[in-house]
């Protein structure tokens, strides 16, 4: 019995392998799995190779993880472009179409010999069935469901949920692939098996979404009433959820000519009142800049996503990557500081999603949400969140006698200043661009600009105390330390639990917000530690680099960065900790005194 | 236009306290008197106004009025003010700039604002160079013109605002000149009153790096009522005939008014929104959709 397995697929265009993974995560989800599906698909706008990874286990799933316990070609040259997406080991099941012809001692993998190579004649058992071989994902699924042991009536569930709309001939074929793939995996039982284990308790169905549907909900949820974007990907899903919904809730939305523009309409909106997002990935970042300083100084609320991309310029599209941290905390002009927050994970997409909301119009200021494709794009069970548990805020707006002789930028002692909008009598004021005194009057004042930028980056100040935004696990007291952020810091939770199982002292800290950075919290955590690695999806390792600007970052604590597309994977930042206990045990423990 | 004694609201009522960093003698004068006496005519209270303009000296017009303002970064007061009046319909909204804020840094954006027919007012004002950085060439700018960046001369044809705007689809079309104070401050009120996209582009000369024959003493004598000359507001075909001699003869008045204008962006996601709205599931509900079944 397993309690934690990986299956991989990969198939031609047309196959429907992200149709069958789909379908296994309504059916994790309604038998209270946890699990975890990303997709990658090459070039092509339509057709060429697709793949997918499901991940299904008894505990919580923090990660796609690594190398496949279950690989499913349904041809060699399409599995075998994926490369370390769809890594095989030793001990890795094989799955292949029959018809390719390749015998099981002879499988393309360069000289690994899986545990097990178990050739079906997947597109025959289609066609007897379903009448075509576009029934292929379901004869795999039933093949699954067998070999698995989950339950029958789940993946009937998932199946009927993917082709249901598709036509009662096309169901009917599928649900009779499945069978037929389920009938032949019955009768032929693995040399060893792979059955799961069944998860402990079965609560409701759990929900299955990505994390840019999370976050467009999510912004529902907070009140956003605005969207204004343009098509990028791998965002664009969140501009296509509020086409969907917006109108449901009395909003209203916005595919611009441009970046700039769906920006700009943004703004505009949050001029008028109203609570307004963008989303948009790397390119985009770029041309919405000028916008978010227009938005700093103005003092208005926003909420732009950043679903990041390999970069720089068009980059790799299609793949996730970290390297846009540098972009979100430095792209402005002036003296600037702009919040930014990333989630973790696509149930943790909720909650932050809703605390950018919360942040910019309490502050006054865009926020930056740095998500990343692998996030947004990636299909997670989230177990029912208690929506009522996040609380949303308003921006302060001017009391009957504040509006009396109303100054918008009125000093205060935290910096927020109550504001108005268009429609509210007595509220009248220029919002600019231009440097402006209290009154909103354009000026060129060397001394109200001082007070202004004081006013401005002043009011930020308490939200490095925010230790909330900050997730802490392990040992307190650890000298080895992680830090992590976005997608990877499942990855490095995965790790330090590995870690800790065989013995090794480590703690790891999750930054939430990434800026301004809280030097405080890092401070804390970095005081017993004497070695680590800041982990992270890019090249320079962005994150190591803003931490050594603004914190103590101990000599001992290295990067652990590489470039998207190849994933981080936990075993390699486990290996990395085991050299750096090695490390620390020779340069640190003087001889003749027992470690502490 | 009703008299002043009904007026609820005076031109003075939308004169704001800040003093014009404009020169002395320039067009932009007259467009903001113009545009108070149109808003006086109109009567909307300034605080359900909304004034979004770019950067250049006309953008500084919002802080004029009393009106809320919003003088944005340059080019991009199309967009805001798109926001603006999507987020809140029932506001009255107006966008105002030069013709480099429109037409060259911002022009990409003026298309879509026509096409999107969101009911805003557009004021141009067209000096055909750029004045608050000191005299270069502006999208408007003559052919051979010599500006501080064209020593030698502009070797490029200007745009034509007026063409531009009608061939976009646009639905109203006018030109004024502050040389007619009255007769602009009918076209900006026209222009509000109209459902839908309008545009303005008033011919307001700069006196510091403007040319001679553009000063308003020469619009005078040179600008023909399109009234005068029996112009059907309604001939699309005509308009366009026209609105090509931009740049040779200065007509004045509105050279198109869509007999039967369409449907604003705005009317029609009022539209969806009743439609759609029943099917809103509570907010705390919001994660439901996604639960599998």
């Amino acid at each position: 019995m397993s309690s934690d397995l990986i299956v991989g697929m990969a198939g031609a265009g047309g196959d429907g392998i992200v149709s069958a993974g789909e379908a296994m995560m309504t059916a994790a989800a309604l038998e209270g799995y946890s699990a975890l599906l990303t997709k990658s698909f090459g070039p092509q706008i339509r057709g060429g190779e697709s793949s997918c990874r499901v991940r299904v286990a008894t505990q919580p799933v923090l990660s796609a993880g690594g190398t496949l316990d279950i690989a499913v070609a349904l041809n060699w040259d399409d599995f075998l472009k994926f490369g370390s997406e769809l890594g095989v080991d030793g001990r890795t099941t094989v799955i292949y179409e029959a018809a390719s012809g390749v015998a099981p001692g002879e499988l393309p993998l360069a000289g690994v010999v899986p545990r097990e190579a178990i050739p079906v004649e997947v597109a025959r058992l289609a066609k007897e069935t379903a009448g075509t071989d576009r029934a292929k994902n379901s004869v795999v699924l039933g093949l699954l469901a067998a070999w698995l042991g989950m339950p029958e009536a789940a993946f009937l569930a998932g199946i009927r949920k993917r082709f249901g709309k598709k036509g009662e001939e096309v169901l009917r074929g599928n649900l009779a692939a499945f069978d037929a793939g389920f009938r032949h995996a019955a009768e032929r039982p693995l040399r060893e098996p792979r059955r799961l284990a069944t998860p402990g308790k079965a609560g409701p169905p759990k929900l299955v979404v990505d994390g840019n549907e999370m976050c467009a909900a999510a912004a529902l949820f907070a009140g956003c009433e605005f969207f204004g974007g343009y098509p990028i990907t791998p965002s664009s899903e969140i501009m296509q959820f509020f086409a969907r919904e917006v109108w449901k809730h009395g909003g209203s939305m916005l595919q611009a000519e441009d970046e700039i523009a769906g920006i700009g309409a943004v703004v505009g909106a949050s001029f008028a009142g109203k609570k307004a997002m963008t989303a948009t990935s790397g390119p985009g970042m770029s041309l919405k800049t000028e916008m978010l300083g227009l938005a700093t100084i103005a003092e208005l609320p926003l909420v732009c996503v950043n679903v990041q991309r390999g970069g720089p310029s068009t980059g790799m599209p299609t793949k996730s990557e970290q390297s846009d941290l540098l972009q979100a905390c430095f792209s402005a002009h002036g003296d600037v500081v702009r919040p930014v927050l990333a989630p973790i994970s696509v149930a943790d997409t909720f909650g932050i999603t809703v605390e950018a909301f919360n942040v910019a119009e309490h502050y006054q200021t865009p926020v930056i949400l740095l998500s990343d494709q692998e996030i947004g794009q990636r299909k997670e069970t989230v177990d029912a969140i208690d929506t009522s548990a996040f609380p949303v805020l308003e921006r302060q707006r001017p009391t009957g006698a504040e509006l009396d002789g109303y100054e918008r930028f009125r000093a205060t002692d935290s910096g927020i200043s109550p504001i108005s909008h268009p429609g509210l009598p007595g509220g009248n004021y220029l919002a600019s661009g231009i440097e402006h005194n209290e009154l909103g009057s354009p000026t060129a004042s060397g001394e109200v600009h001082a007070r202004m930028n004081e006013k401005r980056l002043r009011k930020l100040e308490p939200l490095k105390q925010r230790r909330d935004l900050f997730l802490e696990e392990g040992d307190p007291k650890a000298a080895l330390g992680v830090v992590a952020w976005g997608s990877v810091a499942g990855v490095a939770r995965e790790a330090v639990r590995l870690a800790r199982r065989e013995g090794i002292d480590v703690k790891l800290l999750v930054p939430k917000l990434l800026f301004p950075v809280a030097e405080e919290v890092y401070a804390q955590f970095f005081k017993s530690v004497e070695a680590g690695l800041v982990v992270e999806q890019s090249h320079q390792g962005q994150l190591y680099r803003v931490l050594r600007m603004f914190a103590e970052v101990p000599r001992g604590v290295q990067p652990l960065a590489r470039s998207g597309s190849v994933p981080i994977l936990a075993a390699t930042i486990v290996e990395r900790l085991r050299g750096q206990v090695l490390a620390l045990q020779s340069r640190l423990v003087p001889e003749g005194e027992p470690a502490g | 236009m009703a008299s002043a004694a009904i007026q609820a609201y005076q031109a003075k009522d939308y004169k704001s306290e800040l003093k014009p960093i404009w020169c002395p003698g320039c067009g932009d004068f007259g467009v903001v008197q113009a545009i108070y006496r149109a808003l006086a005519a109109v009567g909307r209270p300034p605080h359900e106004i909304a004034f979004v303009s770019g950067i250049g000296c006309s953008s500084r017009i919002p802080g004029y009025t009393t009106a809320y303002g919003f003088n944005s970064v340059h080019g991009r007061a199309l967009p805001i003010a798109q926001g603006i009046k999507l987020a809140s319909p029932e506001l009255l909204v107006l966008v105002a700039g030069g013709d480099g804020d429109g037409f060259s840094i911002g022009g990409g954006h003026v298309a879509h604002a026509v096409r999107r027919n969101v009911d805003l007012t557009y004021i141009v004002m067209d000096n055909q160079i750029y004045g608050l950085t000191k005299g270069q060439l502006s999208p408007t700018s003559p052919r051979g013109l010599r500006t501080a960046s064209s020593t030698w001369g502009s070797l490029e044809d200007p745009v034509n605002p007026l063409l531009y705007v009608l061939g976009y689809g646009a639905s109203f079309v006018a030109q004024g000149t502050p040389a007619d104070m009255s007769g602009l401050a009918a076209l900006i009120e026209e222009a509000i009153r109209f459902p839908g996209f309008a545009f303005v582009n008033v011919q307001s000369p700069c006196v510091t790096y403007g040319q001679e024959e553009q000063s308003l003493k020469a619009h005078k004598s040179a600008m023909r009522p399109l009234a005068s000359l029996g112009h059907d507001p309604g001939d699309r075909l005509r308009a366009m005939a026209l609105a090509a001699e931009y740049g040779k003869a200065l007509y004045t008045g509105v050279f198109y008014r869509n007999p039967e204008p369409p449907p604003t962006y705005e009317a029609e996601a009022k539209a969806r929104q009743q439609q759609a709205r029943p099917l809103a599931p509570a907010r705390r509900d919001i994660l439901e959709m996604f639960r599998a079944q």
